[in-house]
């Protein structure tokens, strides 16, 4: 028998089938991500915002943990004077120590949080103007492009102007990067080239965004806000001018004024009131508790037992706040929230008994400005995390504008505004409670002035930032006992070691860390 | 040669006429395991007359006081004996010399052992089959040298498996293969089923597997039906766990005493204990003896034309920690069919069925808990921790007798086969196989109503009593099928030509194709409580109106394929050629990248086979080996990561809307390739002293390039999946043994194993300029040093005095009693740069002993095993979240100068203590004694000799171990590789104590 035929006709048989099953192999091979899109196959939706999908990406991140929760608080509050760490005297550990009375730990968590949470939007709004620049299968008319890439750009500049303050020296990142290993270790950009930057961002963004959006966009980023957040860069940094003149269109928008009582701006009642020119939305329902709000409330909610526990007792309005108030002002009844004590009894803004100090509460005072209703406490959860953060309220913007007008010499107008607030402040208070400010001197009404944003925005995370900005820091922070402030270190956080590690070296760490 | 034969004859006949024809009885047993061997054929030299060996082994002839006995029996070594004019004839049979006639699994075949030119060891199933493991992995530990396995006592958790060390910064566990499929993992074997276990470990064993294989490959072959008669084997045991070695914590007194002081320190007022009187020891309170059996009943056939096995396995492992359970059915059957004398076809089915109660505690939360709180008020009222405490660390029995029993997961899983065996000519086979790999999981859950708490008054205040009304009842279901689909077709070419030549060539063609999905979702109801009853616990309990609920449901699918040729080739059984090509395609990676091609050469040299070696008696067998391969690896990586893929989980909300929110979930690399696993391996294998020694050495290298990596880039929360890097992987492997028999009635071996590996990233790559940091900067990945290395400050000892920091390099922030870290730069100050290279997570040394005695019907095991040089992160004491529970290490506190220059003062506001540093490692060195049996056999037959065999045995694993380390198991947890060796409260490692029986019929 030929076996040599006998194999050779096997060999050939074997050969075809190897070919047809190798053309078969590619089809094979060729699965798909099942029950997830790709940047190819996303059935991006018609009409309405084309591009909103990837701008809603931010929104998501404003809510969350890292970035205007936990590190935001202790970052812009509890670091201030007028707010202490509160809770147990343990509780929270070194991390929280350092950001109650400096320095902050390198290796702080809530510093890296930041870090991370203010980058990740960068990146995301980078993300979302590569998209309208460059994606071709989404049509839209050039109206609606310009308006997302505003969007993106307000929010690159807020991220940005936050990173500045609490960082001082960041990386700069303009742009999606098509090696990002490679790329993405960037060295710091000077604190000039970021506000230069900002404002750019910032101003690129006033011009584009719509003056306000329909009920269903409800709280999304408006012209108001770019001009608001602007004319706080070019406070921060004294440039006068400009910080008057951005404030002024915010006040002239007729998109906000001052009708909405004091008391009422904090509560749910008050979100997306005509005071606010940008907050941060949340929501609940019973059934979704957490996922759609954010944590912010409850780290500072009063720390009690059973129905009293609303949080983590964070954040504490300080002795020195307290003490700060003029008198009768009705405003410090709904900043700060006065625990019960054995001799005296104490209520919240919706009547309710509060716990008492010591024995069922660890802090005489919280954060009154973050208690959610009692309804919904009890019907959804006591974590309240459908509040609202405020960013911006259109009493800042007024107080900004006001101090603006007093370094310019523009003292007329700027008392006018000053008093505005004053006037809201007081109403339906008695005779004589807050007084307008009548001087003429710019110095005394500068401090009429900052002691106003103080007391109208106490525990409204700008505190730190301004007593940083006045150069009065290091004497403020002594006052309320929190010693170990140290001028020239204490100004800006360190740089997160983890982003130093993880660069190699080529973040360069804050002086005196 | 025909002279010879009748000369021999002629001899025969003339002693028999001198000898007496006499009885002769006597008793044959295996020279090893001392058990007595039925059927053994004995025939009497001259005359051919012949007999058997009854079930006890005995035997009764007629023969002649100067006769020869002849016994002979399949798998033993024929052997002659003299009767020299005794009556009684007692015989150990030595069986068939190893070396020639064991076979190990080599990938779509099996090959003679002494016919290997690579790293694969067998372990037997009996070895496994009486381990007190669900798992059969868990017994391999300490048994094969290069294996690192790290057990859980987590019932039903698998062993992390590592095979010479870590390949690759993503995943390192090999792949299993049962009887040719390929899996994940082998939890639905019974570890009485298993036949041998084989380890492959170097490049060119494992190249045939292709691109799962690279981390080596654990191939298990299952018991078939034993040749020409019908066996029924039985295989039980019971017993139970314990922890043995607790962490030591404080009680009350001494809680109080550290917690006084740690307040005092950080400048706090003292603690109201007056309502706190308790001393609870919460430890003691969640663990419990844990009851465990394991029982495997299998039974066989076996035909001129068919042969069956069937089997039937139950698992029972009740966990150490209150009150989680496993419990497990395996069913097993496998049918032959012979067709013809050409045709073969055959099937094997496995089933498993699975439950479980989850465990609901951590340790944590049991170490963490304040000592000074008692546990339970009344029925539904528990004690709430103290404040400082309360909202970070719950009562842990409250947690127990809430959570416990509210979910019951369970699940199936079913592996069949289908095979076709065809002899196309004389020397060619075609084998088709095709296999099926299903697995149904399944889960119902509850959340019940919360308990009422008791808060005891603090700083004069009343107790109070507080319900949480804001938690709803709630049901939940989840559901997972994975389905694995294999086929496999070869054609094997097999000739021996004229005695020189050996060849067998092999050609394949395989692919494996995946599809997993999961769908689960969950109500709350708001208005009805729903019972405490599992009848309920469906998703429709609830009016799905009132309660919307939440839904999720997703799924991954991959393919691969492969094509694929092998050579094997030997002359004169001295030189030996293993060539081995693979052409492989995966899913895994974009079109372009898709297609590799890697393969394997491996030679060997039998020197002892030489005729210039025949003259050295000392040396029975000396094999040289060499090989080289390079392998293909995809493993662990995400499927369509190539992809820029989209998260659409995120969300816009204005006022009350809800927007649905698009974003890259990560950063795509679309030139995403092969990780490439090559290495070579040089071995020695022999034997001395007529078989009684064996010693085998091997030295390997092994290299790893493009490592598949996840990184988190700098500057963004994304994550990038791509290529990058070189690791190395260098080892010895030393295997000892040692066989004997004293006499009769007494044997023994002794074995040990060793093995060193040595691990060194060569490079990141050029293509990131940033560092890989695992678990907050306590690991770092970098070039030079072994794979995510501890790194972080080195204690020197305690600052005592302020006068003393002077002369010492510091902290800006550091005081007396602060840890003082070691000035690696020598620049006077202690900063960021003075972290430094503390350790390995990962074991360099393995080593195992195993020491067999037999005595008449005693055995006896004795097994040890360990490892060194590695540290274990002791991170479950760097919580500073809130005032815990202290070790009790922390009683030596330092509290003024000179009283400890170990232990940092107690001072949770003292950042710079919680700092990553040695004061934190423990070195993981340990030596324990893994196994000790003793076993007795019944050497005579029972009932009626219908059992051929009968065990019975005690044993007891992990009852006393060696280490320094203070938590409940020295075992690294080696799972995370760039994040590996932190104990976060890893479930406790027990002694396990249990009585079984074999029994065969």
């Amino acid at each position: 028998m030929n076996t040599n035929y006998f194999y050779k006709k096997y060999v050939i048989a074997i050969l075809l089938i190897s070919s047809t099953i190798f053309t078969g192999c590619e089809k094979f091979l060729d699965t798909q991500p099942q029950g997830s899109y790709t940047l190819d196959n996303y059935p991006y939706p018609q009409g309405g915002g084309p591009f909103d999908e990837f701008i809603f990406g931010v929104y998501d991140d404003l809510r969350s943990y890292s970035v205007h929760v936990d590190g935001f608080i202790n970052a812009t509050s509890i670091r201030s004077d007028d707010a202490d760490k509160g809770s147990t005297a343990n509780d929270g550990g070194a991390d929280v120590f350092g950001m109650d009375n400096f320095p902050v730990l390198t290796t702080s968590g809530r510093a890296n949080a930041l870090w991370t949470g203010f980058l990740g939007i960068v990146t995301k709004c980078n993300e979302a103007i590569y998209q309208v620049e460059s994606n071709d299968d989404i049509v839209s008319d050039e109206e609606i492009k310009q308006q997302t890439i505003g969007e993106a750009r307000f929010f690159r500049g807020y991220a940005y102007f936050m990173l500045v303050r609490l960082f001082g020296r960041v990386p700069l990142i303009d742009k999606m990067l098509d090696d990002p290993a490679q790329q993405l270790n960037i060295r710091q950009n000077s604190v000039a080239e970021i506000y230069k930057f900002i404002e750019d961002d910032l101003n690129f963004a006033a011009a584009n965004l719509p003056l306000s959006w329909d009920e269903r966009f409800i709280g999304r980023a408006t012209q108001g806000a770019a001009n608001g957040i602007l004319a706080k860069v070019y406070l921060t940094q004294g440039k006068w001018a400009q910080a008057s003149s951005a404030a002024q269109k915010v006040m002239t928008s007729g998109q906000y004024d001052l009708t909405t009582d004091y008391a009422k701006i904090f509560g749910e009642d008050g979100e997306n009131s005509s005071e606010s020119v940008f907050e941060v939305q949340a929501t609940a329902s019973p059934t979704v508790t957490q996922t759609n709000g954010t944590q912010y409330a409850s780290i500072q909610g009063v720390r009690g037992a059973g129905n009293w526990n609303l949080g983590w007792g964070w954040n504490v309005p300080s002795d020195v706040l307290e003490a700060a108030y003029e008198p009768e002002d009705p405003r410090k009844a709904r900043t700060i929230l006065y625990s019960s004590t054995n001799t005296t009894e104490n209520f919240t803004i919706y009547s309710e008994l509060m716990p008492r100090y010591p024995s069922d509460v660890p802090n005489p005072r919280y954060n009154h400005k973050v208690l959610g209703s009692p309804n919904l406490r009890n019907t959804i959860s006591r974590g309240c995390w459908w509040m609202n953060i405020r960013i911006l309220r259109y009493a800042d913007v007024v107080l900004m504008y006001a101090e603006a007008a007093n370094e310019l010499g523009q003292t007329e107008e700027a008392r006018t505004a000053l008093n505005s607030i004053r006037a809201r402040a007081r109403r339906g208070a008695a005779e004589g409670i807050l007084p307008d400010v009548a001087t003429n001197n710019q110095n005394t009404l500068r401090n009429a002035i900052r002691h106003e944003r103080r007391i109208e925005l106490a525990m409204e995370h700008d505190r730190f930032f301004d007593i940083v900005r006045w150069g009065i820091a290091k004497q403020m922070l002594d006052a309320a006992g929190k010693t170990n402030f140290r001028i020239g270190r204490d100004e800006l956080l360190p740089i997160p070691q983890a982003q130093i590690d993880l660069s190699k070296g080529v973040l360069e760490q804050n002086p005196g860390y | 040669m025909r002279k010879f034969f009748t000369l021999l004859w002629l001899t025969s006949i003339l002693s028999m006429g001198y000898a007496q024809v006499r009885t002769v009885t006597g008793t044959v047993k295996d020279s090893q395991s001392l058990i007595a061997l039925p059927g053994v054929t004995i025939s009497v030299k001259s005359t051919g007359q012949g007999t058997q060996t009854d079930e006890a082994g005995r035997f009764s002839i007629q023969a002649s006081s100067t006769d020869v006995l002849t016994f002979g029996f399949i798998g033993y070594t024929t052997q002659e004996v003299e009767i020299n004019n005794r009556a009684i004839v007692d015989i150990f049979l030595e069986s068939h010399d190893q070396a020639l006639e064991e076979v190990v699994v080599v990938g779509y075949g099996t090959q003679r052992k002494i016919d290997l030119t690579g790293s694969i060891t067998q372990v037997k199933g009996e070895e496994i089959e009486n381990m007190p493991n669900t798992n059969p992995i868990s017994s391999l530990q300490g048994k094969v040298a290069g294996l690192t396995i790290s057990n859980s006592g987590s019932p039903g958790a698998a062993p992390t498996v590592r095979i010479r060390g870590v390949n690759s910064t993503n995943s390192s566990s090999p792949l299993y293969v049962v009887d040719g499929v390929l899996h994940d993992n082998i939890d639905f074997l019974s570890p009485g089923d298993i036949e041998t276990i084989d380890v492959l470990r170097d490049p060119s064993s494992i190249a045939i597997y292709g691109l799962r294989g690279a981390n080596g490959v654990i191939a298990v072959t299952l018991k078939k039906a034993a040749r020409g008669r019908t066996a029924v084997n039985l295989s039980s045991s019971i017993g139970f766990n314990r922890v043995i070695d607790r962490i030591d914590v404080t009680d009350a007194e001494g809680f109080k005493k550290l917690h006084d002081a740690d307040r005092a320190n950080a400048g706090d007022s003292k603690f109201d204990y007056t309502n706190y009187t308790a001393n609870t020891d919460w430890q003691e309170l969640i663990l419990r003896d844990g009851f465990l059996s394991n029982n495997t009943l299998g039974i066989s056939n076996s035909g001129e034309k068919s042969s069956t096995h069937f089997s039937l396995g139950y698992n029972k492992q009740n966990g150490v920690v209150k009150n989680g359970d496993y419990e497990r059915f395996t069913a097993r059957l496998n049918q032959e069919l012979k067709i013809n004398d050409r045709l073969k076809i055959g099937g094997n089915i496995s089933g498993m069925y699975w439950n479980m109660r989850p465990t609901v505690i951590t340790f944590t939360n049991a170490l963490w808990a304040a000592p000074i709180v008692p546990v339970q008020y009344d029925e539904n009222t528990y004690y709430s921790m103290p404040s400082f405490q309360r909202a970070q660390v719950g009562n842990p029995i409250a947690t127990l007798h809430r959570m416990d029993n509210k979910s019951l997961p369970t699940g199936y899983r079913f592996v069949g086969s289908l095979f076709a065996e065809w002899e196309i000519i004389e020397n060619l086979k075609w084998k088709s196989t095709i296999y099926a790999d299903l697995g149904f999981n399944n889960t119902r859950g509850y959340t019940p109503l919360p308990f009422y708490f008791m808060n005891l008054g603090e700083s004069e205040g009343e107790n109070t009593i507080t319900y949480d009304e804001n938690v709803r009842t709630a049901v939940s279901q989840k559901q997972e099928q994975f389905t694995r689909y294999q086929q496999d077709h070869t054609l094997t070419f097999e000739k021996a030509i004229e005695e020189d030549h050996r060849l067998t060539a092999m050609a394949g063609f395989t692919t494996v194709f995946t599809h997993n999905q999961e769908i689960s979702g969950n109500r709350r109801d708001a208005d009805l409580n729903i019972p405490d009853d599992p009848d309920f616990w469906y998703i429709n309990i609830s009016n799905p109106n009132a309660n919307p609920g939440t839904f999720a449901g997703q799924g991954t699918k991959n393919a691969i394929v492969g094509a694929f040729g092998r050579v094997n080739y030997a002359f004169r059984d001295k030189y030996l050629l293993n060539a081995t090509i693979r052409r492989d395609g995966s899913s895994k990676f974009a079109p372009k990248n898709r297609w590799g091609t890697f393969g394997s050469i491996g030679l060997g040299w039998v020197v002892s086979s030489e005729d210039f070696f025949q003259s050295i008696d000392v040396v029975d067998f000396l094999k040289l080996r060499a090989s080289w391969g390079k392998i293909g690896n995809q493993n662990g990586i995400r499927d369509n990561i190539y992809q820029p893929g989209l998260s659409t989980s995120s969300s816009a909300i204005f006022g009350d809307n809800i927007y649905t929110a698009v974003g890259p979930a990560y950063i795509p690399d679309p030139n995403l390739r092969w990780e490439v696993v090559g290495g070579v391996d040089l071995g020695l294998e022999s034997k001395f002293l007529n078989n009684k020694l064996n010693l085998e050495v091997t030295w390997y290298d092994r290299t790893t390039t493009d490592i598949l990596t996840s990184l988190v880039i700098p500057n963004t929360d994304r994550s990038y999946f791509t290529n990058l890097g070189k690791i190395t992987n260098r080892g010895v492997e030393l295997t000892l043994g040692w066989n004997d028999r004293i006499n009769e009635d007494f044997t023994y071996n002794v074995s040990a194993n060793y093995s060193y590996n040595k691990n060194v990233v060569n490079s990141i790559g050029d293509n990131i300029n940033f560092q890989i940091f695992g678990n907050n900067q306590a690991n770092l990945t970098e070039t030079g040093k072994s794979i995510g290395y501890f790194y972080g400050y080195r204690q020197i000892g305690i600052y005592q005095s302020l006068s003393q920091m002077e002369n010492m390099a510091t902290m800006s922030n550091s005081r007396p009693g602060d840890i003082a870290y070691e000035d690696v730069d020598g620049d006077g100050v202690i900063t960021d740069k003075d972290r430094t290279y503390l350790g390995t997570p990962f074991p360099p040394h393995n080593f195992g002993i195993n020491i067999n005695l037999g005595y008449k019907g005693f055995d006896f095991l004795i097994q040890g095993q360990g490892v060194a040089g590695n540290h274990i992160h002791v991170q479950r004491r760097r919580a500073n979240f809130a005032p815990i529970n202290y070790e009790t290490n922390r009683l030596n506190a330092w509290t003024g100068p000179g009283t400890s220059n170990v232990e940092p003062i107690l001072a949770s506001n003292r950042g710079d203590n919680y700092l990553f540093s040695s004061y934190y490692l423990e070195p993981a060195d340990f030596f324990r004694i893994r196994t000790l049996q003793l076993g007795y056999n019944f050497s005579t037959g029972l009932l009626n000799n219908r059992i051929r065999k009968a065990r019975v045995y005690v044993s007891g694993q992990n009852i006393k171990t060696w280490s320094k380390v203070t938590g409940y198991s020295p075992e690294a947890p080696i799972s995370s590789i760039t994040a590996g060796g932190a104990d976060n409260g890893i479930y406790p490692l027990p002694a396990t104590y249990t009585f079984g029986v074999n029994l065969s019929f």
